[in-house]
């Protein structure tokens, strides 16, 4: 086990230095000049001129990767094109932003994903399957931004529940925190329990029609048992799956919800950077979210140890 | 760490509501908070809570004391002396002095990297005459220079810090203003505390400042609703309607100083040919565009200097639709079937739709426009290379006539983005920097605009005007063109 998983981190080191130089190469072949940006309405050619200079702008391009990188290795991430400061600081300070929204997104569409798709299989071909399937394709299918504006224009505008959008550090005040986090916590995570949803139904449908869960049913096992015991667990690999690659993606950032619900997470930081080509936080935001897929990654091949005894790691 | 605690005890206290607290949305999140290096409009939101300057704007436009209590103007406008206010403090405790102005004006012009060195590339010396006496001396007289203090280049930051803290002043920044800085988490907030200390005795009255930034209009306006924020600024014209109908909320208008419109292209495509300028200039129509699209909250132009403000010629019509005009032109140019070029905008709601305006007129005449959409950096990178054929850009407009000229339509201006070059129109604009008599100014500054509206390397189509939204409760913000809300007096009644 230990193996495995030191097998799979040092295996990764290589997929690591190419989204190195993915990353690079795609913030570099962004048109605009960042220094131009950065002035804006100030910009004259000589201080375009010496902003670039400063900036290490004007040296050859291999140059500048072999710097970053080496600046990488010694855990240094930069300094803000835009704002001219540290970009470790603003990584840590936006990471705990985004873990809590992706938790609590991924909470919301697995408490409704699961059931739904379980719902669903059990009563494959009635109203209540048809229901659900109606329900995941509009969760998938409705924009974030839409549903987040609608959220903001019931529960804070006619209704005056909730604030309609900010952030609140858990530790300066636990119960804000967690109201602001309701709705985009809803938003997300009824677009990804779509998905939960769908695969859990198909899982489940192939599991339940085995010979196993036929003999269990047979045995007089309970239906309850059968179901939740037998065929869930079964079941969940696929799911499993498909629930780590979204937790990937929401790692990543949840540009529109967080933009709508004015959360400071890494998704307004990655557009905001695209936009100032602010090139060290762009650099800086793809790579910890690349090295986060990657490490939930290694982490869902180890659940599918846990969910099914007959996997073994060597 | 002191700092720290400072905001956790003041965020609670927001949350318990004994703080008077006015929480500000913004349309983009201050990138900088340091003068020296700002270049964002939005960034002198906050400066302006957090830095006093030498002198301020009045309602009018007029130049007023504010850290220089008064000011002479000697060797024919080439020498100015200000007087400063005495008794003042840093946040950091150390005293605003006359050494504190030199420092201040020497980073100034020649920190590197300082974006504020165009503006005070004519000032040659800066001598301490006394605590309270500063003599700053210019290379020629330069009638601009007391209207650049009131702005960024006038902001007093304290030398202490800067010299401590060095490049992570921006992050940390002390000035004398109304309000310290306490923290700021990037795109979400930053917030200010009331100076105890402040030299205007019974200001500020507010607690605390709150600036949070919301790049959506509709998320920006669903706070201002809900009462999640106390005012916002800019609103969305198509907003407005919304606020008004809000019984606890109202809208505040005023003209700003800047303008919007079309940079057309001398060096390339067919406006190289003056008559076919002319022709698709012909057939704008500024009334349509205000109120299609700004639902009368803009202000047609007749050139760069909005109403209001010192250059302003009312005698000067605003060019009307004539497609008469513009069929004439176009037979004129050669091309009486009509032409097309390429209008190049940046990405936006309102600016697409301005785009649509515009091809719609000009469809009428025969001229064809295809509209480009390009994102902003990229845009303004061509555009100055001159490799577009028209460009809509405009500018924020500065409260001297020349910030809204001089860089933009002289020959091989960083800013021109035409291609224009006029020798008489660069002649003109040389002697309205050095002549003081506003009359005389204002004269020169009106045959520049004649001859512009004749040449067209820009044609001028709205002046923006400044909007805010705010709860009925606030008051106490003057209505000051340059578009900065300023604090100082705000105060937050009917609890």
């Amino acid at each position: 086990m230990f193996f495995f998983v030191l097998r799979r981190l040092v295996g990764g080191l290589p997929t690591l230095l190419l989204v190195t130089v993915m990353v690079f190469a795609l913030t570099r072949v962004l048109p605009g000049d960042p220094a131009r940006l950065l002035l804006g309405e100030e910009a004259t050619p000589e201080l375009v001129a010496q902003i670039r200079e400063e900036l290490g702008l004007n040296r050859p391009i291999l140059v500048q990767y072999a710097d970053w990188l080496w600046s990488l290795m010694q855990g240094d991430l930069g300094r803000s094109i835009r704002g001219n400061e540290q970009v470790a600081p603003i990584i840590w300070q936006k990471l705990p932003t985004t873990l809590e929204l992706s938790f609590f997104s991924l909470l919301v569409a697995i408490l409704i994903g699961i059931p739904a798709g379980v719902l669903a299989a059990l009563r494959r071909n009635t109203v209540a399957d048809a229901g659900v399937t109606v329900l995941a394709l509009s969760g998938i299918s409705i924009p974030n931004f839409f549903l987040g504006i609608l959220l903001i224009y019931l529960f804070s505008i006619r209704l005056a529940w909730i604030p309609p959008s900010g952030y609140v550090e858990p530790w300066v005040d636990l119960q804000k925190n967690l109201l602001l986090m309701l709705m985009p916590a809803l938003t997300l995570g009824t677009a990804l329990a779509g998905a939960i949803a769908r695969f859990t139904r198909n899982s489940m449908l192939e599991v339940l029609s085995q010979d196993y869960v036929r003999t269990a049913r047979a045995k007089g096992l309970e239906g309850r048992v059968v179901v939740y015991k037998h065929a869930l667990r079964n079941a969940a690999i696929p799911v499993v799956t498909v629930i780590g690659l979204q937790l990937g993606g929401l790692l990543g950032g949840a540009v529109v919800t967080e933009q709508v619900f004015s959360i400071p997470g890494f998704g307004r930081l990655l557009v905001d950077s695209v936009f100032n080509r602010d090139f060290p936080v762009l650099q800086a935001v793809v790579l910890i979210s690349a090295l986060a897929v990657f490490l939930i990654n290694v982490l869902t091949d180890l659940l599918y140890a846990a969910i099914d005894p007959r996997i073994r790691y060597h | 760490m002191k700092q720290w605690l400072a905001a956790v005890v003041l965020w609670s206290l927001g949350g318990l509501g004994l703080a008077q607290t006015v929480t500000v949305g913004l349309d983009a999140d201050p990138p900088n908070l340091d003068p020296l290096l700002s270049s964002a409009l939005v960034d002198r939101q906050v400066h302006n809570q957090i830095y006093d300057k030498l002198v301020d704007l009045d309602e009018n436009l007029r130049i007023v004391p504010m850290l220089a209590t008064s000011w002479r103007v000697e060797e024919n406008g080439t020498v100015y002396v200000f007087t400063l206010r005495q008794g003042v403090k840093f946040h950091d405790g150390t005293d605003f002095n006359a050494e504190a102005v030199k420092f201040n004006l020497d980073r100034y012009r020649s920190a590197p990297g300082s974006r504020r060195s165009g503006e005070l590339s004519l000032i040659t010396n800066v001598q301490v005459v006394n605590p309270t006496t500063v003599r700053v001396i210019l290379k020629e007289p330069f009638a601009p220079f007391l209207a650049i203090l009131s702005d960024r280049s006038g902001m007093m930051v304290s030398p202490t810090a800067v010299q401590r803290l060095g490049a992570e002043f921006g992050n940390n920044p002390v000035g004398t203003g109304p309000f310290k800085f306490v923290e700021r988490r990037r795109q979400d907030r930053i917030v200010l505390a009331r100076n105890e200390n402040y030299w205007q005795r019974g200001f500020p009255r507010i607690e605390q400042l709150v600036y949070r930034p919301f790049p959506d209009d509709d998320v920006r306006v669903a706070n201002l609703l809900s009462g999640a924020v106390s005012i916002i600024t800019p609103v969305a014209a198509k907003d407005l309607a919304a606020i008004r109908n809000n019984p606890n909320l109202t809208v505040n208008n005023f003209p700003g100083i800047g303008y919007q419109g079309i940079w057309l292209n001398h060096t390339r495509g067919p406006f190289t040919n003056k008559a076919l300028r002319q022709a698709f200039a012909a057939t704008i129509d500024r009334d349509v565009v205000d109120r299609v699209v700004f639902l009368g909250t803009a202000l047609p132009s007749n050139g760069p200097f909005p109403p209001g403000t010192l250059a302003h010629d009312k005698s000067i019509a605003v060019p009307k639709r004539d497609l008469a005009l513009a069929r004439q032109k176009l037979a004129e140019g050669g091309r009486p079937q009509g032409f097309s070029f390429t209008l190049t905008i940046a990405p936006g709601p309102v600016l697409a739709q301005l785009a649509q305006v515009y091809q719609a007129m000009a469809a009428e005449a025969g001229i064809q426009v295809r509209i480009e959409q390009v994102e902003f950096g990229t845009l303004l990178d061509r555009a100055a290379k001159l490799e577009l054929e028209a460009v809509a850009v405009g500018w924020s407009g500065r409260p001297d006539p020349d910030g809204n000229i001089y860089d933009f339509v002289r020959c091989k201006a960083a800013n021109n983005y035409s291609g224009y070059c006029n020798a008489r129109v660069d002649n003109l604009l040389n002697r309205a920097r050095t002549v003081r008599l506003p009359e005389a100014r204002r004269d020169l500054y009106s045959q520049i605009t004649k001859i512009i509206q004749e040449d067209l390397p820009y044609i001028y189509v709205y002046h923006p005007q400044t909007t805010i939204g705010l709860s009925r409760r606030l008051s106490g913000i003057p209505v000051i063109p340059d578009g900065i809300l300023r604090f100082r007096g705000a105060s937050l009644g009917g609890q």
